[in-house]
């Protein structure tokens, strides 16, 4: 029997634009194993972000269940999605996210120690200040940052180690799971690596539940234990990471593969089969696959009928009606 | 072409910079020193703004102490043989066209407007930046009924709004401080709004939701602090707009009544003689010139203060 | 050799520090090739590529010393209306980020032909030039219906494409690339590299791409150069850097960074430490204090190139030996 920790359930999140409705995020099923990390991967637009973003709530959801089975006492099977504010304000805690932009997303205004203080205040978790000191030190321990730089701001120190504070403020709340919003794509490759260690070794010693949204293949492949491919707002496959690796099946899963450069020489100026054209809009989609317009193997019947999510092989789902 | 490489000249300054701060925090200790005396250090390394203070606590000075250096009875003492009198020792900034003391009618003066000017900016910037604040962050429905409120305000001239307010409530010290205050306030609110709308597209205000803050405390933390530059900028300028409104409506006696003292009371009613007694305005166009000078000279440097990144 | 710079070194002066952005860069490249400057942020690829163009800011840049030889001609002695002429003409230059690099008051249209009359000698006419937009957009996959667009009505990948139109529309000898597909999607990612590299063979144009990425490196370049605090440390034919039995330690480091699509490594082996600071650059090596193999010598000396075939590398591993082989151990991968 699987550990499940979260489980999410015809999830949707439409946008109101003057356009129409934007369908961000259009009913995406999906389980989140305890310890595990579920990668998400797709292009921009593909409503990746939107997705972490509702299951914290962060966006209100539009439908759906997003059944949540903490560890402690009262938090398990909980709906985040009828949660009312005071619930939410109990299990917010136990989600974190960590962003993307590691120069955006931390207050200027405030030093490396008032960063990673500030949600044990909010949440009023510690009694006193000498509480609250001891947690933030003990926690820039953890992530890797010397103790000397607790008064240094964000934009003197480096993007990793920005990243760093990020991560430490995620953490310092003591979650069970965390969105993990690109949190290397700002970084250069060297300090990326470090990054990803940190964040692997962090899931060991705690057990942490991750959702990794990304658009690096190999960054997910190399974290994830599944992965899921979005696009346009559907999850189009989701499989083991090396399953979808070693054998995709949906095509714009095995577009995406083709298209990662490769850095090694035996695959060089050997092209494949490239991708053409570019995503449609999500606002008011047409029924049908919405991959149907870019598809090399699109047929008629995929501009109308309703694309089913089945389970082909074991653990290994895909959205399409061939 | 042209465009694209100033950007380009641009971002390799950028680069540049951001080169240039690599691993500077090797050079940070560990110790806790406090925010006002880091805030403080960075203030007086600018020149102009500690120029600024320093002309601003002369008349601060002036303005506390007035009641020591000359006594209030000598800006209210007409003495019928020393009218329109040149500055001489016995008078240093001359006398008025009922043989009042100029200086001590200046320095008393500072009170008035000095504290017009502070009270009504400060009063103003309050209810703006709640305002402002709350419509450019939580936008929709609230930022609607705001702006169009605040529209509604924009339609009368600033003027004539403080006009009306004071007709209705009648003059006093206290309602002009509420007229000019009101008619300051939709100026405020459109401009705290849209530095607000900026800030809070951030990521690190969305960061603050997610770890469970408080709308309250995302905007007096997250989004203010963030917005404090320009609104800093235009409360200092806005000081000495309010001081120059209050000295309008004077004018007009809808202001501070004589015989009370006020710069803008002086100014006008030494227009008259402006030509024979030039140091009637000159003096009192002096004071009110250096002290919004300073007032903005001050809050450039503490704008610049404020950001720790521009720090060094 | 259609471009040879010699022992370039830039530096950015401010009233504080002096950024030692370039230190003692050479390079060169043959017509039709592609060169790939490899590093992270702040390794000085971009400010070697803007001395190149002469579009260094005026203001704190400077070139200290070196020389680039495009051509025939030195580019550092010409002047600013010289440079103009080559710039755009000879040079063109394809920016980060499609999102900025568009005027977006100016038609697509107008921008392509833009470089067209700035550098018009022959005095074509402005059909010729109509002419010539409206084939160059067709090169690079756009409908020649949509040159009266305004960039807003274009996508990312798109709009990279109109960049590419413009660096292209003077048939340029040198093309220089600054991480032209760091801001788009993979697939859109694959779509214009594989149209550069098509681009490239058609007109013989030398290529320098810029980028991060080793990817990329691997699938459009000829000859790569890897560049650590303004230094090319090691610089070899595509095969020399991916399959060559000795590599600089820094080289090693970056391809053990990168996370692999197939081995099943689970943890990565990145270089530790970060960037040294270019105002204040160490003593000898600049790569040793980051350095697993590092030596008493490498803080005390400046390493001299080995070279062998062509292959070049910085590093004071090699000097001891001399020889290849016995390094293999400790330099390889």
């Amino acid at each position: 029997m699987k550990d499940i920790m979260m489980d999410i359930r015809h999830l949707k999140k439409y946008f109101n634009t003057p356009a129409g409705k934007l369908h961000a995020v259009d009913d995406v099923s999906v389980s989140l194993e305890r310890g595990k990390t579920l990668g998400v991967v797709g292009e921009s637009g593909c409503g990746k972000s939107t997705l972490g973003r509702t299951i914290l709530c962060l966006n209100e959801p539009t439908e759906g269940e997003i059944l949540f089975y903490g560890r402690e006492k009262g938090s398990y099977g909980a709906n985040l999605v009828t949660a009312t504010k005071k619930e939410r304000k109990l299990l917010r805690p136990k989600l974190q996210m960590i962003f993307q932009d590691p120069y955006s997303s931390l207050n200027g205004r405030m030093t490396v120690s008032q960063l990673i203080a500030e949600p044990l205040l909010v949440n009023r978790i510690c009694k006193n200040r000498a509480e609250v000191d001891e947690k933030v030190v003990e926690v820039m321990e953890t992530v890797g940052l010397a103790r000397r730089l607790a008064m240094a701001y964000p934009h003197e120190l480096d993007g990793g180690r920005r990243q760093r504070i990020g991560i430490a403020r995620a953490l310092v709340l003591k979650p069970e799971f965390i969105v993990c919003d690109e949190p290397v794509s700002a970084l250069d490759v060297s300090i990326q690596a470090q990054i990803l260690n940190l964040l692997m070794d962090l899931q060991e010693e705690r057990g942490l539940t991750y959702l990794f949204i990304t658009h690096d293949l190999s960054v997910v492949r190399h974290i994830s234990d599944t992965i899921m491919v979005m696009y346009l707002g559907k999850c189009v496959e989701m499989a083991p990471a090396d399953e979808i690796f070693s054998n995709p099946l949906h095509p714009y899963t095995k577009a995406l593969l083709a298209a990662i450069p490769i850095p090694s020489v035996d695959s060089c100026h050997k092209r494949r089969e490239l991708l053409q054209g570019e995503v449609t809009s999500p606002i008011n989609p047409k029924p049908g696959c919405r991959f149907a317009a870019r598809c090399p193997h699109a047929r008629e019947s995929c501009r109308s009928a309703k694309v089913p999510f089945t389970e082909r092989t074991s653990g290994h789902y895909v959205a399409c009606c061939q | 072409m042209l465009l694209s490489i100033r950007e380009l000249r641009q971002s390799t300054r950028m680069e540049g910079r951001a080169v240039n701060k690599k691993d500077r925090d090797g050079s940070r200790t560990g110790k806790r020193t406090s925010q006002v005396s880091e805030i403080w250090r960075r203030f007086r390394k600018n020149r102009a703004a500690m120029a600024g203070l320093i002309i601003l606590s002369i008349i601060v000075f002036f303005t506390l102490f007035a009641d020591l250096i000359v006594p209030y009875s000598k800006c209210i003492d007409q003495v019928g043989a020393e009218r329109l009198q040149w500055p001489s020792m016995r008078h240093i900034f001359g006398t008025d066209e009922y043989g009042r003391d100029l200086f001590a009618r200046v320095i008393h003066g500072s009170r008035y407007s000095l504290f017009i000017g502070v009270a009504t900016s400060l009063i103003a910037l309050v209810i703006g930046a709640v305002l402002g604040a709350s419509a450019g962050y939580f936008g929709g429905m609230v930022d609607m009924v705001i702006c169009r409120i605040v529209d509604v305000f924009m339609c009368v001239p600033p003027i004539l709004l403080s006009l009306a307010v004071v007709a209705a409530l009648g003059t006093s010290l206290q309602n002009l401080v509420i007229a000019i205050t009101i008619s300051s306030i939709p100026g405020n609110v459109r401009l705290i709004r849209s530095v607000v709308l900026t800030v809070a597209e951030q990521d690190y205000v969305e960061a603050a939701r997610s770890y469970g803050c408080s709308h309250a405390r995302i905007i007096f933390r997250y989004v203010l602090p963030n917005a404090m530059g320009p609104i800093i900028v235009n409360t200092t300028m806005a000081i000495s707009d309010m001081i120059l409104s209050a000295a309008g409506l004077s004018f007009i006696g809808m202001g501070i009544q004589p015989p009370s003292p006020e710069w803008g009371a002086l100014l006008s009613g030494a227009q008259k003689y402006m030509f024979s007694s030039p140091y009637l305005l000159l003096f009192p166009g002096a004071f009110i010139m250096l002290s919004s000078l300073s007032f903005n000279l001050v809050g450039d440097g503490l704008t610049d203060a404020l950001d720790p990144k521009l720090k060094d | 050799m259609i471009l040879d710079i010699k022992d370039l070194s830039v530096v950015y002066q401010t009233d504080m520090e002096v950024v030692h952005a370039v230190n003692s860069i050479s390079l060169s490249m043959e017509q039709g090739e592609t060169l790939g400057l490899v590093g992270e942020t702040g390794a000085g690829k971009t400010t070697t590529a803007l001395a190149l163009m002469g579009l260094l800011p005026e203001r704190t840049a400077k070139v200290t010393k070196g020389s680039i030889w495009f051509d025939g001609t030195d580019l550092l002695s010409l002047s600013e209306r010289e440079l103009q002429r080559v710039r755009g003409d000879k040079i063109s230059m394809i920016f980060q980020d499609p999102m900025t690099a568009l005027n977006p008051v100016l038609t697509v249209g107008d921008q392509i032909a833009e470089a067209l009359l700035l550098h018009n000698v022959e005095g074509h006419s402005r059909k010729e030039i109509e002419a010539r937009v409206e084939e160059t957009l067709e090169l690079v996959g756009i409908p020649k219906e949509r040159k009266k667009d305004y960039p807003y009505q274009f996508s990312g990948g798109m709009r990279q494409r109109v960049v590419i139109a413009i660096a292209l529309v003077c048939k340029p000898d040198l093309l220089i690339a600054d991480e032209p597909t760091t801001a788009l999607d993979v697939t859109i990612q694959a779509q214009i590299l594989s149209m550069i590299c098509d681009l490239q063979r058609k007109y013989k144009t030398s290529v320098i791409m810029i980028t991060h990425d080793l990817g990329v490196v691997a699938e459009t370049c000829d000859k790569v150069g890897i560049i650590y605090a303004g230094e090319v440390v090691e610089y070899g034919t595509l095969a020399d850097i991916f399959e060559g039995d000795v590599h600089h330690p820094y080289t090693v480091g970056l391809f053990r960074s990168i996370p692999s699509l197939t081995g099943s490594a689970r943890r990565l082996s990145p270089i530790e430490g970060l960037m040294p600071d270019p105002t204040a650059l160490p003593e000898g090596c600049y790569f040793s204090p980051r350095c697993k193999q590092c030596m008493d010598i490498c803080k005390k000396q400046k390493p001299k190139v080995y070279e062998k075939n062509g292959h070049q590398i910085r590093c004071h591993l090699y000097q001891q030996t001399g020889t290849a082989g016995e390094m293999e151990g400790s330099g390889g991968r």
